[in-house]
C-alpha cells in the first residue's frame, strides 16, 4: 500500500469527481430536449383543437413560455433539493413514476447479467479449454450470431417460437392478467413471464462475455503460474476453474461494468417488445409523449447509476487483482 | 292444431339452438383489452384520447349512447324530445341511478359536465357547444338544452365519448383541467374503476347497482406499446380484444386465418386519410397544378400497397363513409382516374417545365401507412417530372412543421370525424387562421364553401343535407386543395368464445353486454 491511496478516500475522491460530471451531463440533456423542435403541449392535446386559455395555462404550467436559461437554473436548482418535477403527461411526480418501474427493470437486468455471466464463462471456458476444436468453433459461431442480432428482433423471434407456436411462456407483460396469485405462486407468474426478456437482453452479453472469457483464459492457460500448478500435479479442472479462470474473470467484471448503460439501453427495447412496465420503457414513452420532466429524471437516473456502477466496477477490480492499486 | 305446431317450433327452434351450440347468456369472467398506452388521465370530459376513452367508457354514463349502426339509445336519459325547429331539447332522465361512491345523480350532474366539464375542455364537444345558448334544469330528473342555432350532430354528441356525466359533487369548485380527482374516476357505468399500474394494467370490476345487467365480472385493459405484440397477445389469449386503432393492419392477413379470433371489418366510424397541398405557395397555389397532382397519383396502388388492400380509395371531399356527405356526380374515381400523361398535359398548361418542380413531403414517421403512401407518391410524381423530398418526422416537430408554421408543400395526414363530417372533416376545408393543430392546413378559403358548410352543420333533414354537401363537392373537387386517398377500412378483432360484441357504434363501447368471457 506504499505511497497509494486508501480504498476510501480514492472512492471519495471518485465521488466528488462525479458531482461536476453529472451537473454537465443535467445542462446537455436539458439543452438538447429543449432546443430540439417541437412542442409537448401539441402532443397533449390530441387531434381537436384545445381551448386557447387552456393551451396557455399548460405552457405557464409547465414553464415553456419562459427563456431556457431560466428553466435550466429553475430545473438544476429542483434537482439539487431532490425535486424531479411533475409528468407532463400523467401529472404525478417524476420520482414516484422512476420509483414504480424501476423494481422491475431491476429485476430485468439483474436476471440478463446474471444469465449472460453465467452461460457466457462456461461457454468461454469451456472453448478455450481446446481451442479450434469443433465445440470452440461451434461456441464462437454462435456467439457471433448471438453478439450482431439485435435484441427487438431477437425478442420477436423468441415470443413467436416459444409463445406462439409452442404456447410454453406468456408473450408480454410482468403478470398474468386472468388469475392472480399470491405469495410463491405470484413470484413463479413473475418468473415465467421474465424468462423470453431476460433471454432476448442477455443474448448478446452471453457472446461478449464468452469471446472475452475465451480470449482471457487462452493467455492465462500459457502464463508460468499455471504450468507450476500443473507440474505440480494440481487436478486439470481445478487449475482451469480456480488458477485460470480467478484470472480470467477481471476483464469479465469490467465488461459488464463498463457495458452498463449499452445493457440499460438494450433494456429499454426489450422492455418496448415485452410490454415489461419497467424504466426503459418510461423512457420510450416519454421520448413519444414528449414528456421532458420524466425524460430528464431518466437520464438523470441512468448517468448515476453509471457513474456508480463505473466505480463500483473500479473497485471490484483492485478486489479481484490485488495488484491493482489507485 | 295451433298447440301442436307451436309445440314443434318450440322443438324446432330449441334443436336449433343446440345444434348451433349458443351458449346461455353466462355472466362471470375477464375481458381483457390491448391499449397501445397509458391513459394521460381517467377524465374522460377533457381529452380525445382514445386510451381515455377505451377505459372511461365503461365507467360514466353519457345522456345516450349510439347503437351499433349509429341509432340514438337511451343511456342516463331515458327519453327526449326535439323542438321541430331544433333548439330545444328535453330530457327524461332516469330514475334511482347511484354514483359509484353511492352519491344520487341527479340533473345538476348533466348541467355541470355540459357547461364546466366538456364544453369548456372537451375537444370535440366544445364544437357542439360552441351553438348551445343553455342548459336548465327544471327539476332533478329533467333538463333542457336551448340553442343559438340548431346543430344537427348535437344528439349524438351527447354520448359518453364526446359529453360524459361527471358527479358534480366531486369536482364543483375543483380546478377541472389539474384535478387529483381525474386519476379516481368515479362514475354511474356498469364498472367500477379498481386500480391503475402504470404501463402495465387498469383494472375494473362489475358496478353490481348498474339497471341493465353487466356480464364480465371484470374488464381489464393491458398496455402493451409494440403493435406486433398485441397481435401476437391476441394469439395467445393474453388479450381478448384488440380493436383497429391499436391492431396493425399488416397483421390481418395472419390473423384472419385464426378460427380462435373473430375479425370485424369496416368498423362504423369513418377515418379518411388525405394528401393536404399548401395552397399558399406557388406554383400549387393553381388549381391546375393540384388537379395535376390528382391525377398522377396512383390511389389504388396506395390502397393496395400501404394499406395491403384493406381501404377504399376514395371518393369525395369527405370519403363515403358518410353516405349523406359523398355525391356520385363528382366521384374522384371518375374525375381523376390516374392517368400520368392528363397530369403532364396540365402541367403543362400551368406552365411548370418538366423537370423543374420539386416539393417536399412531411409526415408523421411513426405512422407506417402513412410512411409508406408517401414513398408511393413520390414515385408517382417521378414519372410526371416532379422530385418529391420525403420528410419524415416526430409527431410534435410534424404538427409544427405542418399547422403551427405552414411549412411543407405535400403532407399525408389521417382524420376521423366521430359521428358526423361536421365534427371532424369540416375543419379541414373552413377558413380559418393558420397556426392550430389539425385545423385547416392547406390556407384554402373560399367564402361559399364556408357557407354551405355552416348550413350544412345545421341542418338535420338528411335530404337537404345531402344537396347541400353536392354544392360542397362540386366545388371542392374543383379546387382540390386536398387530394382524398382513401377510405379507412377499420378492422377491430376479438376471441371467438366472446359473444354479443359489438353493440356499439364505438368499438371501445358496450362492453358490459359481452358475455362467454372467460
Amino acid at each position: 500500500m506504499d505511497g497509494s491511496l486508501p480504498l476510501w478516500r480514492y472512492i471519495l475522491g471518485r465521488l466528488l469527481q462525479a458531482v461536476p460530471l453529472l451537473v454537465g451531463i443535467l445542462v446537455v440533456n436539458f439543452l438538447l430536449i429543449a432546443l430540439a423542435p417541437g412542442d409537448p403541449v401539441t402532443v397533449l392535446l390530441g387531434e381537436y383543437p384545445a381551448p386557447p386559455e387552456y393551451v396557455a395555462r399548460l405552457r405557464d404550467e409547465f414553464g415553456l413560455d419562459r427563456p431556457v436559461y431560466v428553466r435550466l437554473g429553475r430545473y438544476i436548482a429542483n434537482v439539487l433539493q431532490g425535486n424531479l418535477g411533475f409528468s407532463f403527461a400523467y401529472q404525478v411526480p417524476v420520482v414516484r413514476l422512476v420509483l414504480e418501474r424501476l423494481g422491475n427493470t431491476l429485476l430485468l437486468m439483474g436476471t440478463s447479467m446474471t444469465l449472460a455471466a453465467l452461460a457466457g464463462l462456461l461457454l468461454g471456458v469451456v472453448s478455450a479449454r481446446r481451442p479450434h476444436s469443433p465445440l470452440d468453433s461451434g461456441a464462437m459461431a454462435l456467439s457471433l450470431v448471438g453478439y450482431s442480432i439485435p435484441e427487438f428482433w431477437l425478442g420477436q423471434l423468441l415470443v413467436l417460437l416459444f409463445a406462439v407456436a409452442l404456447g410454453w411462456l406468456p408473450a408480454q407483460g410482468i403478470r398474468s392478467t386472468r388469475q392472480e396469485y399470491v405469495g410463491l405462486a405470484a413470484a413463479l407468474d413473475v418468473g415465467r413471464h421474465l424468462i423470453l426478456p431476460a433471454m432476448a437482453l442477455s443474448f448478446r452479453y452471453i457472446a461478449l462475455i464468452a469471446r472475452i472469457t475465451r480470449a482471457a483464459m487462452l493467455e492465462v492457460m500459457h502464463q508460468d503460474f499455471i504450468v507450476a500448478a500443473r507440474a505440480r500435479g494440481v487436478d486439470e479442472r481445478r487449475v482451469l476453474w480456480r488458477h485460470g479462470l480467478r484470472n480470467a474473470a477481471i476483464p469479465v467484471a469490467t465488461v459488464i461494468g463498463y457495458n452498463y448503460a449499452f445493457i440499460l439501453a438494450g433494456s429499454a427495447l426489450v422492455e418496448t417488445v415485452f410490454g415489461w412496465p419497467g424504466v426503459g420503457r418510461l423512457l420510450f414513452d416519454a421520448i413519444l409523449q414528449r414528456d421532458t420532466p420524466v425524460l430528464l429524471g431518466v437520464l438523470l437516473l441512468v448517468s448515476v447509476t453509471v457513474v456508480l456502477v463505473n466505480l463500483v466496477t473500479d473497485v471490484l477490480y483492485a478486489y479481484l487483482d490485488p495488484r491493482v492499486r489507485y | 292444431m295451433k298447440t301442436i305446431r307451436c309445440i314443434t317450433a318450440a322443438l324446432f327452434l330449441s334443436v336449433l339452438l343446440v345444434a348451433s351450440g349458443a351458449p346461455a347468456q353466462q355472466p362471470g369472467g375477464t375481458i381483457i383489452m390491448a391499449l397501445g398506452a397509458d391513459p394521460e388521465t381517467l377524465n374522460p370530459g377533457i381529452t380525445t384520447g382514445y386510451a381515455v376513452g377505451a377505459i372511461t367508457a365503461n365507467i360514466f354514463s353519457g345522456l345516450i349512447r349510439l347503437g351499433p349502426r349509429g341509432e340514438v339509445l337511451p343511456q342516463l336519459a331515458t327519453a327526449w324530445q326535439v323542438a321541430p325547429d331544433a333548439r330545444t331539447y328535453t330530457f327524461t332522465l332516469r330514475r334511482g341511478v347511484r354514483w359509484h361512491d353511492g352519491r344520487p345523480f341527479s340533473a345538476a350532474d348533466v348541467k355541470f359536465s355540459l357547461e364546466e366539464i366538456a364544453g369548456k375542455f372537451h375537444g370535440r364537444f366544445r364544437i357542439a357547444y360552441a351553438n348551445v345558448e343553455s342548459v336548465t334544469t327544471p327539476n332533478a330528473s329533467t333538463v333542457v338544452i336551448r340553442m343559438k342555432t340548431p346543430f344537427a350532430p348535437f344528439l349524438k354528441m351527447l354520448d359518453t365519448f364526446n359529453a360524459p356525466i361527471m358527479a358534480r359533487h366531486l369536482f364543483a369548485g375543483e380546478d377541472i383541467a389539474r384535478s387529483p380527482r381525474n386519476l379516481q374516476p368515479v362514475g354511474t357505468g356498469p364498472f367500477v374503476f379498481q386500480s391503475w399500474a402504470r404501463g402495465d394494467r387498469v383494472v375494473l370490476v362489475r358496478n353490481p347497482n348498474y339497471w341493465e345487467p353487466v356480464y364480465p365480472d371484470r374488464l381489464i385493459f393491458r398496455i402493451i406499446p409494440n403493435a406486433a405484440q398485441r397481435s401476437t397477445a391476441l394469439e395467445t389469449g393474453e388479450v381478448d380484444v384488440v380493436t383497429d386503432f391499436y391492431l396493425s393492419k399488416t397483421d390481418v392477413p395472419r390473423l384472419r386465418q385464426n378460427k380462435n379470433l373473430r375479425l370485424r371489418f369496416g368498423q362504423p366510424i369513418p377515418a379518411l386519410d388525405f394528401m393536404f397541398i399548401n395552397t399558399r405557395r406557388s406554383p400549387l397555389a393553381s388549381a391546375k397544378v393540384r388537379q395535376a397532382l390528382a391525377f398522377a397519383i396512383n390511389r389504388d396502388q396506395i390502397v393496395l400497397q400501404a394499406m395491403a388492400g384493406i381501404a377504399r380509395p376514395a371518393k369525395g371531399p369527405f370519403g363515403d363513409g358518410f353516405k349523406f356527405a359523398y355525391t356520385p356526380e363528382t366521384d374522384y374515381t371518375r374525375l381523376y382516374p390516374y392517368s400520368p400523361e392528363r397530369a403532364l398535359k396540365l402541367l403543362e398548361e400551368a406552365g411548370v417545365a418538366r423537370g423543374s418542380l420539386r416539393l417536399s413531403m412531411v409526415f408523421d414517421a411513426a405512422r407506417a401507412p402513412l410512411a409508406a403512401a408517401a414513398q408511393i407518391i413520390r414515385d408517382n410524381l417521378r414519372q410526371v417530372g416532379i422530385t418529391v423530398d420525403l420528410v419524415p418526422l416526430e409527431r410534435s416537430v410534424m404538427i409544427d412543421r405542418v399547422y403551427v408554421k405552414a411549412d411543407y408543400d405535400l403532407t399525408v395526414q389521417s382524420f376521423t370525424s366521430n359521428t358526423d363530417p361536421a365534427i371532424g372533416y369540416h375543419r379541414i376545408y373552413l377558413t380559418a387562421p393558420s397556426g392550430q393543430p389539425f385545423v385547416n392546413a392547406t390556407g384554402y378559403s373560399n367564402p361559399e364553401v364556408d357557407r354551405l358548410l355552416a348550413l350544412a352543420a345545421q341542418t338535420s333533414v338528411v335530404e337537404e343535407r345531402a344537396k347541400i354537401y353536392a354544392q360542397v363537392n362540386a366545388i371542392l373537387a374543383r379546387d382540390l386543395p386536398t387530394l382524398i386517398l382513401f377510405d379507412e377500412v377499420g378492422v377491430d378483432a376479438a376471441r371467438a368464445h366472446l359473444r354479443n360484441l359489438w353493440q356499439g357504434l364505438d368499438a371501445r363501447d358496450a362492453w358490459w353486454l359481452v358475455w362467454g368471457a372467460k
